[in-house]
């Protein structure tokens, strides 16, 4: 798929798409390991491994050694390279979203339960009658509301 | 390879087939349907896997182009700011609609007299409103009876939940003095008729696997399969035909799931495969009597094609909305500018829909139906972690009127798997469409700020959503003129006699609501027509 420095950059640069938030601990995509799902990703984009190769060659025509780089400095090397190759830094940027975020572990720190949807949902009270009726007052008491034909 | 012939052939087992095969059961004439898509077996409903959302964005896509199934035809539109969307299935696009309600008004059905654009219907709101109630029972529908801006009626089922999200905005619209209303949907408050209420499980584009949501494979078929009406998937009409010398379809060239082409005979050929997939099938269906396609001696198949064209807006609060928890599109609904207002710079009105958020894929990518990810980087954990979790956002659902240069012809190049030509849309935003929009943009950020909104995010641009094009209307339109309309005031064809369509095609303008109820209630009063003069039903 792709050498063992090329792996270490991508897993460098995923990290800086979706950077970690320590503070609340939610990863980065790169230590969440996204890397795995790039390709396996062929339901999704024509050719995600060929997308990846062709923004990690970008990098490294750039900078021999992106992962000693500064953050802004990094930053900055990828900005370029996203306006030089859009189509396949978009693709990356798209497939790496969706790698991370269908993560069950990743829903939950969004407040979205990890679980499937689907048989067990979500507990949501319906609003008794009377708060109904109080919510509603002020428009049923404007009579009705349509032009008779 | 011929079939023996039926008395009855409808092309599509979506919304409107299914409602009017449910009408003419009591006839008792054999009942045969064709529907190009299979039946979504249990196992194949997305939201009971882990990684639900990936689906999205791929074999549940609600774009046929991103789909790429056997089933579905692509359509080519490249000359429109909306994308068609649609299900090809055994339920059609009520597998994965929203499931959202709302009928059409009085003042929909009459929109040249009362304010001089467009055309009237020839049928109005009292006729349908039977339909309508009768659609409810069988569908299931969820709502509170009383909306001040309908004639009366109450849904058979007591709201769903408007939840936090819907709430808030209720104190918002009420503190601006404005209509709105839980909404009205054919989703399931309670268990009902042997299924199950909703979980709220917020992925109702999906499809829904536990049946709540009232898309016609829970509703309608299951009743229709027991009493007999025999359903042919995977089985896709090519052409209609005619016989030459009496002018009456006679039956359909159809795409077998063996691989090959068969025949089928029918005395009445009924057509519901909604507004680009009917047009397709009519231009497709030429011969020396009919040689721009049959039922088109007005010319006017494909044309008028109607959207709703779409804006979002939303507003960022200071405490979580779970705006991914309950039904999608469905929380509240606001009227307030839908009527007619002479002294706005537009004409007709629009519907502010209050729907819920959704999952973080499908946020991080732009957002349903939108192919514009949020930016990476630093400013990505921004607004994940401070924006996302506290949305409530506002639909801005305009009023399209019906232009002729909109419209659904043949793609010369591009065909389905089977060799049949693809739809092509060309379609432009009119400007009447384009001020409401904006007008409704504006009046969406007050009421996001009466709520509490911190701060309100719209998109900053002109464009429109691009997978806003579920509702399909006007291309095959109904009227009282030959020339100007393709079938009555019935649904019968102008130019074949036995020759009904019942989908969303036959909208004469499009309302500003989500047209599945009023497209089965159609349906059903067609169904109900076509009872009503069966013995001078070809006359």
């Amino acid at each position: 798929m792709w050498t063992e420095r090329e792996n270490d950059l991508l897993i460098a640069v995923l990290d800086e798409l979706i950077p970690a938030n320590k503070k609340v601990g939610v990863p980065a995509a790169g230590a969440l390991g996204v890397a795995g799902f790039l390709p396996t990703a062929t339901s999704y984009a024509p050719d995600p491994v060929g997308s990846v190769k062709a923004v990690l060659k970008s990098i490294i025509d750039k900078s021999s050694d992106f992962t000693m780089l500064e953050g802004v400095e990094k930053i900055a090397l990828l900005r370029d390279v996203e306006t030089e190759n859009a189509v396949d830094f978009g693709t990356l940027v798209q497939l790496t979203y969706m790698g991370y975020y269908s993560r069950p572990e990743v829903r939950s720190m969004f407040g979205v339960g990890a679980h499937a949807v689907q048989p067990k949902g979500y507990d949501v009270p319906r609003e008794s009658d009377e708060f109904m009726e109080s919510l509603t007052a002020p428009v049923r008491a404007r009579g009705k509301f349509f032009r008779v034909v | 390879m011929k079939n023996e012939t039926v008395d009855v052939l409808i092309i599509g087992a979506g919304a409107s087939g299914a409602a009017i095969a449910w009408s003419l059961l009591e006839t008792r004439m054999r009942i045969l349907c064709l529907e190009q898509g299979p039946h979504v077996a249990d196992k194949d409903y997305p939201s009971r896997d882990d990684d639900y959302e990936l689906s999205r964005y791929g074999k549940f896509s609600c774009d046929p182009n991103v789909r790429g199934l056997k089933q579905d035809y692509p359509i080519n539109a490249d000359d429109s700011c909306i994308m068609p969307v649609n299900f090809n299935a055994v339920g059609g696009s009520t597998i994965n609609f929203l499931g959202h309600w709302p009928r059409m008004k009085p003042s929909d059905f009459r929109t040249k007299s009362l304010d001089g654009v467009a055309e009237d219907w020839p049928v109005n709101y009292a006729m349908l409103a039977p339909f309508y109630a009768m659609n409810d029972e069988t569908t299931g529908v969820s709502g509170l009876g009383g909306n001040p801006a309908y004639p009366d009626y109450t849904p058979p089922l007591p709201p769903i939940p408007m939840g936090k999200l819907g709430q808030t905005l209720a104190k918002g619209f009420n503190k601006m003095g404005w209509h709105w209303w839980p909404s009205d949907v054919s989703i399931l408050s309670q268990d009902y008729d042997g299924r199950q209420k909703c979980v709220n499980a917020g992925t109702c584009d999906l499809g829904c696997a536990a049946g709540a949501k009232g898309g016609t494979n829970f509703t309608y078929w299951p009743i229709l399969e027991n009493a007999g009406v025999e359903l042919r998937t995977e089985s896709r009409v090519r052409e209609i035909t005619v016989d030459q010398s009496t002018g009456f379809a006679t039956g359909v060239i159809y795409h077998g799931p063996d691989g090959q082409v068969h025949e089928q005979k029918a005395e009445l050929v009924i057509v519901a495969c909604n507004g680009v997939g009917t047009p397709r099938l009519l231009l497709n269906s030429k011969s020396k009597m009919f040689p721009d396609g049959l039922a088109n001696r007005s010319g006017m198949v494909g044309k008028n094609l109607m959207f709703h064209p779409l804006t979002g807006v939303s507003g960022v609060f200071n405490e979580p909305m779970k705006g991914h928890e309950g039904p999608m599109a469905c929380s509240i609904l606001s009227q307030e500018f839908y009527e007619n207002d002479p002294s706005r710079d537009f004409m007709r009105g629009y519907g502010l829909h209050s729907g819920r958020s959704t999952t973080p894929m499908t946020y991080a990518l732009g957002g349903y139906g939108v192919d514009n990810p949020i930016p990476w980087g630093a400013q990505h954990r921004e607004v994940m972690d401070n924006v996302y979790p506290y949305l409530a956002g506002l639909t801005v659902v305009a009023e399209d009127l019906p232009e002729e240069h909109n419209r659904v012809t043949l793609d010369p190049d591009l065909a389905d798997s089977d060799g049949i030509p693809a739809p092509k849309i060309t379609y432009r935003l009119g400007d009447n469409s384009r001020k409401m929009l904006k007008h409704g943009e504006e009046r969406a950020k007050e009421v996001l700020m009466a709520a509490g909104a911190k701060k309100v995010l719209t998109k900053g641009d002109d464009d429109v959503w691009w997978r806003a094009g579920w509702h399909q209307m006007g291309t095959c339109r109904m009227g009282n003129d030959p020339k100007k309309s393709i079938v009555n005031s019935w649904g019968r064809s102008h130019d074949v006699k036995n020759l009904f369509i019942v989908d969303g095609s036959i909208f004469v303008t499009a309302g500003a609501v989500n047209p599945t109820s009023t497209i089965q209630a159609l349906s059903l009063y067609i169904g109900d027509s076509i009872k009503n003069n069966i013995e001078t039903l070809f006359d």
